[in-house]
């Protein structure tokens, strides 16, 4: 290999993509503002519909309203709840005039003065979200009515309230703060970020393939005194470099919008998350990312090679997301653990290695093998991108 | 290819005439060491095609209408690129790089990218693409195919002074008044076969026709 003719063709082909607006979307806008429309466009919706759900008043149809007077005045003191009359309650029900109803039998409130039992039924719409959490609401009504029942009447048999809560349950969260956002951050960012490795790298590996075919410009390259060697390690490198930065800029835009966006989420009366990844962390998942990028670019670069056009060569590309995608979504799935079989599978073992390494557990024999094996798949798949490089049927396929 | 054989030399202009799918540009591939034989080999500039190819590219400028230009390129990126691919030194690379669009009067657009251009000024690109080296050998495909009057005949007038310089020029066109006014050499192909060589001349005297029109015609024909 002649590492000054790798370095022309790397430095040019690195210039090309720069002055490629396909390329530059595809690498450097699309990781940048991809997490922050996520999580503050999205974000600010949700967030928005759940304060309008919260402020808006729970309509309530009530049928034999008569017999629970002293419920209902609490009921309907504040503006939580709001009554209204309606004829039919099931119809009203259905066109979302209310969003529940609640039915008393004529002798609720008589049967519970006598210290004796009774019912209350909640009608709702199960697949209403809006009827479903009035549901939620009016039932928490009912118990905490119930509540002050119970210590009403135990208080009249003279009876300690606390003998119905023999055990005093506590749960204490013992996660380091940083596990908790790890083990957030490490279901989405191994996910996103790996299917981002294979988006960066796509454009530019059409581009310095099929692209060049079409534009007739790889036979002009071909008769030059560069080996075939060098000309694929030249636009494998450019085409690795594009994958990287398309890593290293998503890395950064998703821990800075996180980190923001916890904050956001903080105000919504959960509890306040501050976010803080070990730096160790970030470079061992760069790390990870280095022989997967090279993985991807010189598949790419292989099959888009085979391609006559541009066109072409999207079409075949396009599959290979789904090939990226489905083992990507390993870390989505909570049972999943690393395991020494699991570090073999491709794309499978550096998601879930980046999952724990984001979550602060290192296990450095997994990972040792993880990065060789993946190092070991790509050099075979840069392997097979060299000798197409020299077969004449796929470059003067017409 | 069936068993081709020919030699050109040093000094003068060798032309392949051919209709369309004739084997012209296979013939100038296999030359230019893009395509490989599957038997025999062939010499150019002293190196063998098979055995030392990097050193036969280091020798030829090939240009032909399949060897495009990168658009994102300015055209002084383009021929500054293909000298240094060409192993030459910055110094010496920017004297010629000066020299050349001087010569073909590319300083207008020397700043402005390829893709921008005009047919006729990528051709020029093309040109001083292929001359950038200075290479001993020269394989042009059909050089003025598609290509205005005005453009065509600065071509012709480039493979002229390269022929003086001593370049050995292979050249491959199907317009055949300019395989008449430059050709010392005619070879007619034919299904992937040379049916005739000679000087027009000779290939006069051997048909008693006096145009290569009706020459080619009549050899083809046959």
């Amino acid at each position: 290999m002649n590492f000054r003719k790798v370095k022309i063709i790397y430095s040019k082909e690195m210039l090309e993509m720069l002055r490629d607006r396909r390329t530059l979307i595809s690498t450097i806008l699309i990781p940048i503002i991809l997490f922050p429309l996520l999580m503050f466009g999205m974000g600010a919706v949700v967030v928005t519909m759940m304060r309008k759900t919260e402020a808006e008043a729970t309509r309530v149809a009530l049928i034999g309203e008569e017999h629970a007077p002293s419920f209902l005045s609490a009921l309907l003191t504040g503006d939580d709840f709001q009554r209204l009359e309606v004829e039919d309650f099931e119809l009203a029900l259905k066109e979302k005039e209310i969003h529940a109803a609640l039915e008393f039998p004529s002798d609720f409130e008589e049967r519970l003065a006598l210290g004796e039992n009774s019912e209350a039924v909640i009608y709702y719409d199960g697949a209403e979200i809006r009827s479903t959490i009035a549901k939620e609401k009016l039932t928490g009504e009912l118990k905490d009515y119930q509540d002050s029942l119970v210590a009403k009447r135990l208080k009249e048999r003279e009876v300690d309230e606390s003998l119905l809560h023999p055990i005093h349950i506590k749960s204490e969260n013992l996660a380091p703060e940083e596990k908790m956002q790890g083990f957030m951050m490490g279901m989405f960012l191994p996910y996103v970020i790996v299917i981002l490795a294979m988006v960066g790298a796509m454009y530019p590996a059409i581009d310095l393939t099929a692209g060049e075919k079409e534009r007739g410009t790889l036979e002009t390259i071909l008769v030059t005194p560069v080996s075939r060697l060098d000309i694929s390690a030249g636009k494998f490198f450019a085409v690795l470099t594009a994958s990287l930065i398309t890593v290293i800029l998503s890395t950064a835009s998703m821990s800075l919008t996180a980190s923001m966006g916890f904050a956001r989420m903080g105000e919504l009366g959960s509890q306040q998350v501050s976010f803080a990844i070990k730096p160790l962390s970030v470079i061992l998942l760069l790390l990870l990312m280095l022989p997967l990028a090279a993985l991807f670019s010189s598949a790419l670069l292989s099959i888009a090679l085979f391609a006559k056009s541009y066109k072409e060569a999207q079409s075949y590309v396009s599959p290979l997301m789904f090939v990226v995608i489905l083992p990507a979504m390993v870390t989505l799935i909570p049972g999943i653990e690393l395991n020494w079989g699991l570090a073999f599978v491709p794309i499978v073992n550096v998601s879930l290695a980046a999952r724990e390494v984001l979550v602060g557990t290192f296990h450095w024999a997994q990972i040792g093998l993880i990065f060789v094996s993946t190092f070991i798949y790509a050099s075979f798949s840069i392997f097979v991108t060299k000798r197409l490089f020299e077969k004449e049927d796929v470059l003067f396929r017409t | 290819m069936d068993s081709v054989s020919i030699e050109c030399r040093p000094g003068r202009v060798y032309g392949l005439l051919g209709l369309n799918g004739a084997g012209k540009t296979t013939l100038m591939r296999l030359l230019s060491t893009t395509l490989r034989p599957t038997s025999g080999t062939a010499q150019v500039g002293g190196f063998d095609i098979l055995t030392e190819p990097e050193k036969v590219k280091e020798k030829i400028g090939f240009l032909s209408g399949d060897t495009g230009l990168y658009h994102r390129l300015t055209a002084e990126e383009t021929v500054s690129y293909f000298g240094r691919l060409n192993g030459m030194e910055r110094k010496a690379l920017k004297e010629r790089v000066d020299q050349m669009f001087d010569r073909f009067n590319m300083n207008d657009f020397r700043a402005r990218r390829v893709g921008k251009l005009s047919t006729g000024m990528k051709q020029k690109i093309s040109i001083a693409r292929t001359f950038v080296n200075d290479p001993e050998v020269l394989i042009l495909d059909e050089p003025t195919i598609g290509l205005d009057v005005v453009t065509s005949r600065g071509i012709i007038e480039c493979i002229r002074e390269s022929k003086q310089a001593n370049k050995c020029i292979l050249f491959s066109t199907h317009v055949m008044w300019e395989a008449q006014k430059l050709c010392d050499d005619i070879a007619i192909i034919h299904k992937g076969r040379i049916l005739e060589v000679g000087t027009l001349e000779q290939l006069r005297a051997k048909t008693g026709l006096e145009d290569l029109d009706d020459i080619f015609v009549k050899i083809v024909g046959e």
